[in-house]
């Protein structure tokens, strides 16, 4: 087992690779967030806590969402994270064209976030009820259910665009 | 051979599908002795409302042939009556189908061992089925649905009794990032001894808002049915609508289709050897797998404009050249591949991620076979199911891959089917990219014929999917039903982890990587 270790420490293969491509949008990344930190902490002191509920989602936003947290975004070194409880959080950041059967469930873990709280509405659905827009089985967007803050769309929107938004966002309530 | 048990009222050929009618009181024998003479697969049930033309319903079981090409489709009119013998003691993975059919069309199945609801919770109205063509609802039905307040009867969860066991209610909205649904452990101290589950809390009524916005724009809503599936969605769509009009896909379409299938089914399976780490703790392997996902969502990003490979399927063909992009899907394999390998190797000399995984989350494979398991899970459980090689559609016909089927059952054998997955794939997007194919890359979309009906399906990254259409007298929609392979295997969850501890739930449920909204609808 030791062995097994050892050999593992010492091969290169351990070596996270990041691709040009990757390093590239790093970089625009980093550049565009320059100031985020302090963002963050005249309004937070430090950090921005995240909740993500799924209203119905297809799941491609919540991809991108954990996305968010790998080797390329890592938006917790901003001091950006998704919390387990929403009793951690500050902020709801809501998916999916609020379906009636997760209705009652969002409003009941928005009412378990601490104030001051904030409501982001992220991707197409979220925002109106995108192509699910007049079933009868979703209510047709965050707006309806709760008071929103931001939007951010897309479908889904990528990492980057959700960073951006909230960087923006942030800026102007600071 | 046994003399048949059921009378014939008619029956049609068309493409791979046979149509065969029979009176409803014969539709359980003619179901069950298809089901055991072709030692078939349960595909789909579904309902139509066809009242307007014939006065009934009528029911459809969908089997497909386990040694020839081949699809059986078993019907049966339903009048006034209302109700049609249930299947379900006999062909078990007709279970969800039917109580399906009951929530969105009241039709009783007679026998049924459980029929109570499945896709609507308790707040939603009594005799109110949104899929019959008179359906309607009042707002104030509505309200209250989304309210979820007033329940007459609250909903039954299977209960364990006795000394020292608890429930564990988890869900809808959970921990993580991931989509709700809810899970209600009976455990005695860490031991799970039942596990019931409770899903379509996102539901979005998707196959009714396909009659509503037309065969063309239902490509657009396919993609959008289950994220990480969307390619494969709009593919099974756009082949029922294409069967159904007589389209013939150009070559080349068909290969751009095939290879974006297998860069697809790349990234979620890489992607999903990552999150298992995620499952036994191992850090640096939820890393890595989390960037090579990332490396080929840029990649689909590049070729497509569409990390999710969104936008690229139209009725009749494809809506963007992407091998001309050829250069740049290749090189980015190389490196994919590359480090795919080493990571596949580290995962498999990491000692304490592999005895995690082993014997955990086991599905024997006769209750695969009985539940009717599809796909990736049902070939880590002994059985050969991949639509590649038992319908084969787009090139696979013309391609030369392995599709592996292993014995073990477990957590590490479905890690182990998803490697061989993702050597195949690897494989096939090299060989897609040599070949040659017609400049073509759509047929034209023709007036759609009336009451026409197809089916379309391919291999998605979880398994079997399946779409089945219907055209009305005007040739617009008359009904779109969908059935995504994690239908079928939610029901394998609750004996996967029975008998494992409440901890390794994470880890078995990560190893089927089910989708909810495909599931919901």
């Amino acid at each position: 087992m030791l062995k097994q270790i050892l050999k593992n420490l010492c091969s290169r293969r351990n070596a996270v690779n990041i691709s040009a491509e990757a390093v590239s949008a790093e970089q625009e990344l980093l550049r565009s967030l320059e100031g985020l930190r302090d963002d963050i902490e005249s309004i937070y002191g430090r950090s921005l806590r995240i909740r993500q509920v799924d209203a119905g989602s297809c799941n491609a936003c919540e991809w991108e969402c954990t996305a968010l947290s790998n080797p390329v975004y890592d938006i917790q070194r901003f001091g950006i994270d998704f919390v387990a409880s929403p009793r951690h959080a500050d902020m709801l950041l809501v998916t999916g064209p609020v379906s009636r059967q997760m209705e009652l469930a969002l409003i009941k873990t928005y009412e378990a976030v601490p104030d001051p709280k904030f409501v982001v509405a992220c991707g197409d659905c979220a925002f109106n009820g995108g192509v699910y827009s007049g079933s009868y089985a979703v209510t047709g967007g965050v707006s309806r259910v709760l008071d929103v803050d931001l939007v951010i769309p897309g479908c889904p929107p990528s990492p980057i665009k959700i960073i951006t938004s909230l960087l923006a966002f942030l800026k102007q309530r600071s | 051979m046994s003399t048949q048990n059921y009378r014939i009222l008619h029956s049609d050929i068309r493409l791979n599908e046979e149509y065969v009618e029979v009176p409803r009181d014969d539709f359980r024998s003619a179901c069950i002795s298809i089901f055991q003479k072709h030692n078939a697969f349960l595909r789909l049930m579904f309902c139509t409302d066809e009242r307007a033309y014939t006065g009934c319903f009528r029911i459809y079981a969908v089997f497909s042939d386990s040694s020839s090409d081949r699809f059986i489709i078993i019907n049966s009119a339903v009048a006034e009556e209302l109700s049609y013998p249930s299947i379900t003691q006999d062909i078990p993975a007709a279970h969800w189908y039917e109580r399906e059919i009951k929530d969105m069309f009241g039709l009783e199945p007679e026998g049924h061992p459980m029929p109570q609801r499945l896709v609507f919770h308790e707040s939603f109205p009594q005799d109110s089925y949104p899929l019959r063509k008179d359906w309607s609802i009042s707002e104030t039905d509505l309200r209250e649905w989304s309210e979820g307040i007033k329940v007459k009867e609250p909903y039954r969860f299977m209960r364990v009794e006795g000394e020292g066991i608890f429930e564990i209610p988890v869900g809808p909205v959970h921990a993580g990032i991931i989509e709700p649904g809810h899970f209600r452990f009976s455990a005695i101290g860490e031991t799970i001894f039942y596990l019931d589950s409770r899903f379509f809390y996102t539901h979005k009524g998707t196959e009714k808002q396909f009659e509503k916005i037309g065969f063309e724009k239902g490509a657009f809503l396919s993609e959008r049915v289950s994220g990480t599936s969307s390619f494969s969605h709009s593919s099974a769509y756009c082949m029922a609508v294409e069967r159904m009009c007589g389209i013939v896909l150009p070559q080349r379409a068909a290969a751009i289709r095939t290879l974006l299938l297998e860069l697809e089914r790349l990234y979620n399976n890489i992607g999903d050897i990552g999150n298992m780490c995620a499952g036994t703790g191992l850090s640096v392997g939820y890393a890595k797998g989390a960037l090579i996902k990332e490396r080929l969502m840029q990649l689909n990003e590049r070729v497509t404009g569409s990390r999710y490979l969104r936008g690229i399927n139209t009725l009749g063909g494809v809506a963007l050249d992407i091998m001309q992009k050829s250069d740049d899907i290749r090189s980015t394999i190389g490196i994919v591949a590359k480090e795919y390998r080493d990571f596949v190797d580290l995962l498999l000399q990491t000692l304490s991620h592999i005895e995690r995984m082993e014997t955990t989350g086991h599905v024997a494979k006769e209750i695969a076979r009985a539940l009717g398991i599809t796909g990736l899970a049902a070939r880590a459980s002994g059985i050969d199911d991949d639509m590649r090689k038992l319908h084969p559609h787009l090139l696979y016909g013309s391609l030369n891959f392995e599709s592996h089927v292993l014995e073990r059952g477990d957590d590490f054998a479905r890690m182990l089917a998803r490697v061989a997955d993702a050597d195949s794939s690897i494989q096939l997007i090299k060989e897609l990219l040599e070949g040659q194919f017609s400049n073509e890359l759509a047929s034209e979309y023709p007036v759609v014929p009336a009451m026409q009906h197809a089916l379309g399906y391919v291999e998605s990254s979880r398994g079997s999917l399946f779409y089945w259409v219907k055209s009305d007298p005007e040739g617009r929609v008359f009904r779109v039903k969908l059935r995504s392979p994690s239908y079928c295997n939610w029901s394998a969850m609750p004996f996967a982890v029975n008998g494992d501890i409440v901890p390794d739930f994470p880890l078995t449920n990560k190893s089927f990587n089910l989708s909810y909204s495909g599931c919901d609808m």
